[in-house]
């Protein structure tokens, strides 16, 4: 690391940023929309003009990247009372209503420049104006004054760069984002705007997607032209990935961290070839030398990645940074086609945010939009089976048969709940995405792919319960199911040989079949669930094993389970083993999760495996590791999340939160300061299953 | 016949090349005073009780060919990464017969076979085992006679013949020093273990603190805290 960047990287650390930050009250702008009754367009293009109007040109010392936020706050557009009001006349909004999870087409606008789009945009009025095309003349005047926005700040940096004799900044500036990067530093520039834009527009949980495809070219042009070296290009790599951290704190999400700034690395490319290069290995080497929360590092591979690959993105998780997360192109790929993408998208693929698969540029989908509760589901169908049913006569098929429908009926339940729903408009993004010009229409209104997908909670809870239930209730009758359920009220009082039984069944993450032959009955029926259905935007549902926030949630909506799980003991995020679930190790966990065919339940939602710190204390620990994220992908495996963590210092760090704010842990699809946590998610992460040597 | 376990640890990363499981056998002749695994030590069954009043039951028995299949599970990801098995204790050499008759069913799977042994075994039973395995960690304790009855409660010269056989068997093999404070960690210590090994690799392990955590759970006092200067 150079000198330049590890002053960039401390002062960012001590958050120099934040004195060129000021507070703006954008209060009287929403009461002036909703006197005036400004339409969603007109809100959204206004909202991004008077954001960027609101912004001063600000720069930290040293850097060749330019574009800081200044103004702490985003004008909201729509006011609550608002937004109910729709959702009282029958319209769904997936969170907040606007575009967010998503990645735009960044590759071709810093190859174009804003300037040849606003050419295209022109051209397409005109068009509109010809045909008559209202709504197609209102999304493209948007677009433009949006996109002039974007170029009338750049250029008031690129004059204040001058004036102060910031003459690289001022030269680069000169150039992008209005005309097409001829280099790599003018390409990162103008990806630093777009991105940035994005935020200002109210986006979130913007993807930065390919970088080491979408900007190789001009990392091989450099290179061969001898503007560059490896390390000018490294140094250039670390400065943008330290800019992604000065922000970050204005992202919010539901917690500090979760910001949704990833990006994906290696895989095939389009046409079918490998395409983990030169950029690629050179990110990994600045994360790994940067040791930042963001952004955060996807790895594509396959069956055929050399280990070398997998020992490279080890080096970061023996860092202790919660990524690389892994994702296998033999499933996820072969997933996306079944789904509808056509084969070069699909080869395309990267995360929205955290792990929902998302082809960058063509895909509008809300991979969030909701989710079913596995635990909720088990339990409502005990209840009803105990109380129509009583113990007469119910067999372990009738369970699963009750648990099955419970499950159908709470999808079916959720295609109906977001049978209509609206995006609020995003022109600029629609700008950078691939299409929308084209089309004179705003990304809200669909693009290529518009699919919904649904996440899955508590699947190991519920996997365990039902196992649970089999060997107490059926096998060795040691309770009725009626009194299994009234214990499940009661925590269990009194009886501590059944919740002990419980907890002594077979467990999802042992590879023992007699839980996971029921994970797979549950994964295979979970990936039919929505087979047929279709929303409104005539896009699909997809279904997944992650499971966001909603594991916290679903966890307080039921009391204990049946699988000794006390009532207020949380679920295990994504797809991962019971919390202090006692496990042989990492090796019968993977052998368990790739047990059931994943390719159904792809949305996304990795397995995840924390290995205690001492694991690297070997020189060797890092390929043995690798071998286990490798043996993960030959089976089948979808997607994979491995941390390094050390309880005794989360206790530690949980107790002088001050000595340790550089510790970072992996909370669901993002990895964030541990310090900055809530105390229920720092306690989460404790409790996880730690698989130490 | 039956071989006795306190732990089969999957994806134990300090014990061999690639990704190994390490099969724990139960009981040991000696008695070191800074023993990391009290449960290790008797070849009875035993309960341990943790502070939150959970119990864990330490002594599993298997006949060779069902622990031999449980092993076997992993062979596939032992294959991938040049891993195998390693058999650890308490001392496994106290259980000859068991692992004479695990030994042929493992390779015959396919699986390389490692061992961490204090060496504290007859020399005939040293050696028939040892001659049947892949790669051996072989403990250096102590160098010195009066302090190796002292710490470890043994005679040093069994260990010794051992050790002698070794470096000239053919085995590949690595020598584990295991680093206690005032005991074994001083400069001529080091130069002694060096010299026992000759040209062969040695491996410092530092002192671990938590060394102790597990005595409490059987009621035991850990025995280097009161030899331990504090």
């Amino acid at each position: 690391m150079t000198e330049r960047i590890k002053s960039l990287l401390d002062r960012t650390f001590d958050k120099e940023q934040r004195k060129f930050r000021r507070d703006v009250d954008w209060k009287p702008l929403l009461e002036r929309f909703i006197a005036e009754g400004t339409s969603d367009e007109a809100r959204a293009r206004m909202g991004l003009v008077e954001m960027l109007a609101a912004e001063t040109p600000a720069f930290m010392e040293g850097e060749r990247i330019a574009f800081l936020r200044t103004v702490r706050q985003i004008p909201d557009l729509h006011s609550d009372e608002e937004m109910d009001e729709r959702r009282r006349n029958g319209t769904a909004f997936g969170e907040k209503g606007v575009v967010f999870n998503l990645t735009a087409d960044f590759g071709p606008a810093i190859h174009d420049g804003l300037g040849a789009r606003l050419g295209a945009i022109d051209a397409r009025l005109a068009k509109c104006r010809e045909e008559g095309d209202a709504e197609g003349v209102e999304f493209l005047e948007n677009a433009r004054l949006s996109v002039l926005a974007v170029l009338d700040l750049a250029e008031r940096y690129r004059a204040e760069a001058e004036k102060r004799g910031l003459s690289e900044i001022a030269d680069t500036l000169s150039r992008v984002p209005y005309f097409g990067a001829r280099t790599f530093h003018e390409a990162l520039q103008s990806l630093r705007i777009l991105h940035y834009a994005m935020w200002c527009e109210g986006e979130y949980h913007c993807g930065l997607g390919r970088i080491d495809q979408y900007l190789l070219p001009y990392y091989y042009a450099d290179i061969a032209a001898g503007r560059l070296d490896e390390d000018g290009a490294l140094e250039l790599v670390e400065e943008f990935f330290i800019a992604c951290n000065r922000d970050s704190d204005l992202y919010i999400g539901v917690q500090q961290g979760d910001n949704g700034q990833s990006v994906m690395l290696g895989g095939l490319s389009r046409d079918g070839t490998p395409a983990f290069n030169a950029l690629s290995r050179l990110c990994l080497k600045a994360c790994g030398e940067l040791k930042l929360v963001d952004p955060k590092i996807n790895l594509r591979v396959d069956k055929t990645t050399p280990l070398e690959v997998f020992e490279a993105g080890t080096e970061l998780t023996k860092e202790g940074l919660g990524f690389p997360q892994y994702a296998n192109d033999d499933v996820v790929i072969p997933a996306l086609q079944r789904w509808g993408y056509e084969l070069e998208d699909a080869r395309d693929y990267s995360v929205a945010a955290c792990w929902e698969f998302l082809v960058p540029g063509c895909g509008m989908d809300i991979n969030n939009i909701d989710a079913v509760s596995f635990v909720g589901c088990l339990d409502a169908a005990l209840r009803r089976l105990v109380k129509e049913r009583g113990d007469m006569s119910v067999s372990f098929d009738d369970v699963k048969a009750e648990f099955r429908g419970e499950v159908q009926r709470r999808a079916d339940a959720l295609v109906e709940k977001y049978r209509h729903v609206e995006i609020l408009p995003g022109p600029f993004v629609s700008v950078i995405s691939t299409g929308c010009v084209d089309r004179a229409r705003d990304i809200c209104r669909g693009a290529k792919y518009n699919n919904f997908g649904i996440h899955g909670t508590g699947i190991s809870v519920a996997v365990d319960s039902l196992a649970s239930v089999r060997e107490l209730v059926f096998e060795r009758r040691l309770v009725t199911l009626s009194e299994l359920v009234g214990l499940l009220d009661t925590d269990f009082a009194g009886r501590d040989d059944v919740r002990a039984a419980a907890k002594a069944a077979p467990k999802m993450g042992n590879a023992d079949a007699r839980a996971d032959d029921i994970a797979k009955w549950l994964i295979d029926f979970w990936g039919r669930a929505f087979d047929g259905k279709r929303n409104d935007r005539g896009g699909i549902f997809r279904p997944g094993t992650g499971s966001a926030m909603y594991y916290i949630w679903h966890a307080r909506e039921v009391r204990a389970s049946a699988d000794g799980r006390l009532s207020g003991e949380p679920f295990s995020a994504n797809y991962a083993p019971s919390l202090d679930v006692p496990v042989k190790g990492p090796v019968s966990v993977v052998r368990s999760f790739t047990e059931p065919d994943l390719r159904p339940v792809c949305n996304g939602g990795p397995l995840t495996i924390e290995i205690h710190d001492s694991a690297f204390a070997m020189p060797d620990g890092v390929a043995k590791v690798a071998h286990l994220v490798k043996f993960f992908i030959d089976r089948g495996g979808h997607q994979l999340q491995i941390n390094t963590i050390n309880r005794a210092t989360l206790k530690e760090a949980q107790a002088h939160p001050e000595l340790h704010r550089h510790l970072i842990v992996r909370v669901w699809g993002w990895s964030g300061y541990f310090v900055e946590l809530d105390r229920e998610y720092q306690d989460q992460i404790i409790s996880r299953v730690e698989l130490c040597a | 016949m039956k071989g006795r376990t306190f732990e089969v640890r999957e994806f134990t990363l300090h014990d061999g090349p690639g990704v190994r499981t390490t099969v724990f056998l139960k009981g040991c002749p000696l008695r070191c005073a800074w023993c990391q695994n009290p449960e290790g030590l008797s070849f009875e069954h035993e309960t341990m009780t943790r502070s939150d009043g959970g119990r864990i039951a330490c002594g599993c028995d298997w006949t060779p060919e069902d622990l031999a299949e449980e092993l076997a599970r992993n062979a596939d990801i032992m294959e991938q990464s040049g891993g195998g098995v390693t058999f650890s204790g308490g001392e496994p050499l106290a259980q000859p017969d068991f692992l004479l008759a695990l030994i042929p069913l493992l390779k015959a799977k396919g699986i390389g076979l490692a061992i961490e042994t204090s060496g504290y075994a007859p020399h005939e039973t040293y050696k028939s085992v040892v001659s049947r395995l892949d790669f051996v960690y072989q403990d250096l304790k102590h160098h010195d006679a009066e302090a190796f009855r002292k710490w470890c409660g043994g005679d040093l010269s069994v260990v010794m013949r051992n050790v002698e056989w070794l470096k000239s068997s053919g085995v590949e093999h690595a020598f584990r020093v295991p680093c206690i404070p005032g005991v074994n960690d001083g400069e001529a210590d080091r130069r002694a273990f060096r010299s026992i090994a000759g040209d062969d690799r040695v491996e410092f392990l530092p002192y671990n603190p938590a060394a102790g955590a597990k005595y409490p759970m059987l009621g035991r006092e850990f025995p280097l805290r009161s030899l331990l200067p504090s």
